[in-house]
């Protein structure tokens, strides 16, 4: 009898399988309308069981949902990696496994190849988070560590975990703990703001009531670069991270606009319409022009650096409409990019040197990447008008802004736009930037 | 001797009543009346009806419509322009600040750039009709400030825009 029952189960487990794996082979569209089977490599599965408390006291109910917030945070942090897929735990599969508890044995079942346990313990009012990593094919325990901090602070400490456990099984810095920064529109003005990768604790930077654009980062994360009205004209401003100060660093006439900091931080790339035409200057850090880079009646702007710093991708529409070009950083040597497409702006370089992301009109708004030599065009985002793409600092992912459900919000996805995820819920965002690694 | 006292009392308080209160109240009684008659015959509140009669409302000036991506201008646009000549020309004192403004499509950056290459043609053209240099300055907005809110071709019409703003007159 009992073997009957457990090759029905097998088998009905089986059949569960093949269906789920025949859906994923569909294009399934998400609910942001996106294809949701575009992936061309293969995560590694990876399961995160319920915190587990291991004091001796008798802990509060505020203590229990911190626990349970770090296992849904550490999940969604690992999910939200191109190297991982989270695998749940299936209550089916429980059941009929008769298992009370699931076993090393039940999770290599269920596909997992990695399992983490986390034990929380609340030492003097705060949170001391160990995680245990388990590689389940081969039942042993890679890596374990402890994180404490106050309990307020638990999705950082969560963060900290995501980023060893990456660091551990990749080689790779994780981006738990990086920042971003984007524009929100309030009332009238457009002031800046700055959050969490995953949009969870955002602080405010400027509160000018004026409009505040196109904010870009220093190299060492210490400082926002941003065009602002705030004296009336479009002028360039400078702000400290560290006590919120800001100063102005270019007033020339016309446009002062488009910054891009140079990866050793020295110079600023931007765009001064002081000719009667937009140009791209090189400014050293305090705004004293040091070179200017193009030459032409044509609207040149929106520069983004190489890695190396030895070019810079910008736009230009001296063929007409906008279309994405490189230079050297003396201004030689100009290529074309973009030839798929009649209308292309915004590009970014990727942190790797290897692509370039921007976004063509074809008619409605897509991001898209291509190589640096032009070539590999490929099409991330299908829905709605997308704008500002910007690569995290290791260029596994790309946040931009996006109006497919109407508002416009700040969307992330992986490089290849698997996995296309909102951040903001309610409109009015733009402008976003991915702040690099703390060091 | 009763009389002499009270008569002295009463001269004491006549004394006391006008003396006390006279130096204070009169100056203030008759600074108003000194200054009014200054204030009375100066020339001011017959030139002020004249700058009103002169004030232009900034409707007075038409706005320059763009095509899409375009800062040329078109018969329409040529004729915005004529018409803000006139107005310029009929009030010499004006100084106007051009805004060029775009629709919500395309970059921050890109728009920033075409906004102040639509507000450039507007001044050329009026410079071109001989109105002088420097009545007018320009500043773009890009895409930050939209005359109307929506995403169809028709708000859209209505942002590609050069609007002109009184700065003084």
């Amino acid at each position: 009898m009992k073997i009957i029952k457990i090759i029905l189960i097998v088998l009905i487990y089986a059949a569960a399988m093949a269906s789920s794996m025949a859906q994923s082979g569909l294009s399934i569209r998400d609910v942001h309308g996106e294809l949701s089977t575009r992936s061309t490599y293969q995560p590694t599965n990876i399961s995160v069981e319920d915190v587990r408390y291991s004091g001796i006291d008798f802990i509060t109910y505020s203590d229990t949902v911190i626990m349970r917030n770090c296992a849904t945070i550490l999940r969604n942090d690992l999910d939200f990696s191109p190297y991982f897929a989270i695998v749940l735990l299936d209550s089916f599969f429980l059941r009929h496994m008769e298992l009370i508890e699931m076993s090393m044995l039940g999770w290599q079942r269920l596909g997992s190849e990695y399992l983490v346990k986390l034990d929380a313990e609340f030492p003097r009012n705060r949170l001391r988070l160990s995680y245990r990593l388990f590689s389940v094919a081969q039942g042993r325990e890679i890596r374990r560590k402890s994180f404490e901090d106050y309990k307020e602070a638990h999705r950082y400490i969560v963060h900290d975990i995501a980023n060893d456990i990456v660091k551990t099984l990749t080689g790779d810095e994780g981006i738990y703990r990086t920042k971003i920064a984007y524009v929100r529109e309030i009332d009238k003005a457009k002031e800046i703001f700055m959050a969490d990768f995953d949009g969870y604790g955002e602080v405010q930077l400027t509160n000018n009531g004026s409009i505040n654009i196109s904010p870009a980062v220093s190299p060492d994360g210490k400082y926002i670069y941003f065009t602002s009205y705030m004296d009336g004209e479009p002028r360039l401003y400078r702000l400290n991270l560290k006590n919120n100060d800001v100063k102005q660093i270019a007033g020339y006439a016309g446009l002062n606009a488009a910054p891009a900091v140079s990866p050793d931080g020295e110079y600023i790339a931007c765009v001064l319409s002081r000719d009667g035409n937009s140009e791209i200057y090189l400014l050293d850090k305090d705004g004293k022009i040091k070179r200017r880079l193009t030459k032409h009646p044509a609207i040149d702007t929106s520069p983004t650096w190489s890695p190396d710093g030895r070019e810079i991708a910008f736009i230009s529409d001296r063929t007409g409409l906008p279309q994405i070009y490189a230079m050297d950083n003396e201004g030689l040597n100009v290529r074309r990019l973009t030839f798929q497409g009649s209308y292309n702006d915004s590009p970014r370089w990727s942190p790797r040197g290897d692509r370039i992301v921007f976004v063509s009109r074809q008619p409605n708004f897509k991001v898209c990447s291509v190589d640096i030599t032009g070539k590999n065009f490929q099409v991330l985002t299908d829905l709605g008008n997308n704008e500002n793409p910007h690569y995290s600092p290791d260029g596994n992912h790309i946040i931009f802004s996006s109006n497919r459900l109407g508002p416009t919000e700040l969307y992330v996805m992986d490089f290849l736009g698997n996995n296309q995820k909102r951040l903001t819920m309610k409109g009015g965002f733009s402008n976003p930037i991915w702040l690099p690694l703390e060091k | 001797m009763k009389k002499l006292t009270i008569l002295m009392l009463l001269s004491f308080v006549m004394v006391f009543l006008a003396g006390c209160p006279k130096t204070p109240p009169p100056p203030p009684a008759e600074e108003p009346v000194v200054t009014q008659p200054v204030s009375q015959p100066e020339p001011e509140p017959e030139p002020e009806p004249e700058p009103v009669k002169e004030l232009i409302r900034e409707s007075a000036f038409m706005k320059v419509y763009f095509d899409f991506d375009k800062f040329n201008l078109v018969d329409s646009a040529k004729a915005a322009l004529a018409n803000n000549a006139k107005v310029l020309r009929d009030n010499p004192s004006v100084i106007v600040l051009i805004e060029g403004h775009c629709d919500e499509r395309g970059t921050v950056e890109y728009n920033l750039s075409l906004g102040e290459k639509r507000a450039n043609a507007a001044m050329t053209y009026l410079k071109d009709l001989g109105i002088s240099a420097n009545r007018m300055s320009i500043i773009s907005y890009g895409k930050e400030r939209p005359a109307v809110l929506g995403s169809n071709e028709a708000a859209w019409a209505k942002n590609r825009r050069a609007e002109f703003k009184i700065v003084s007159q």
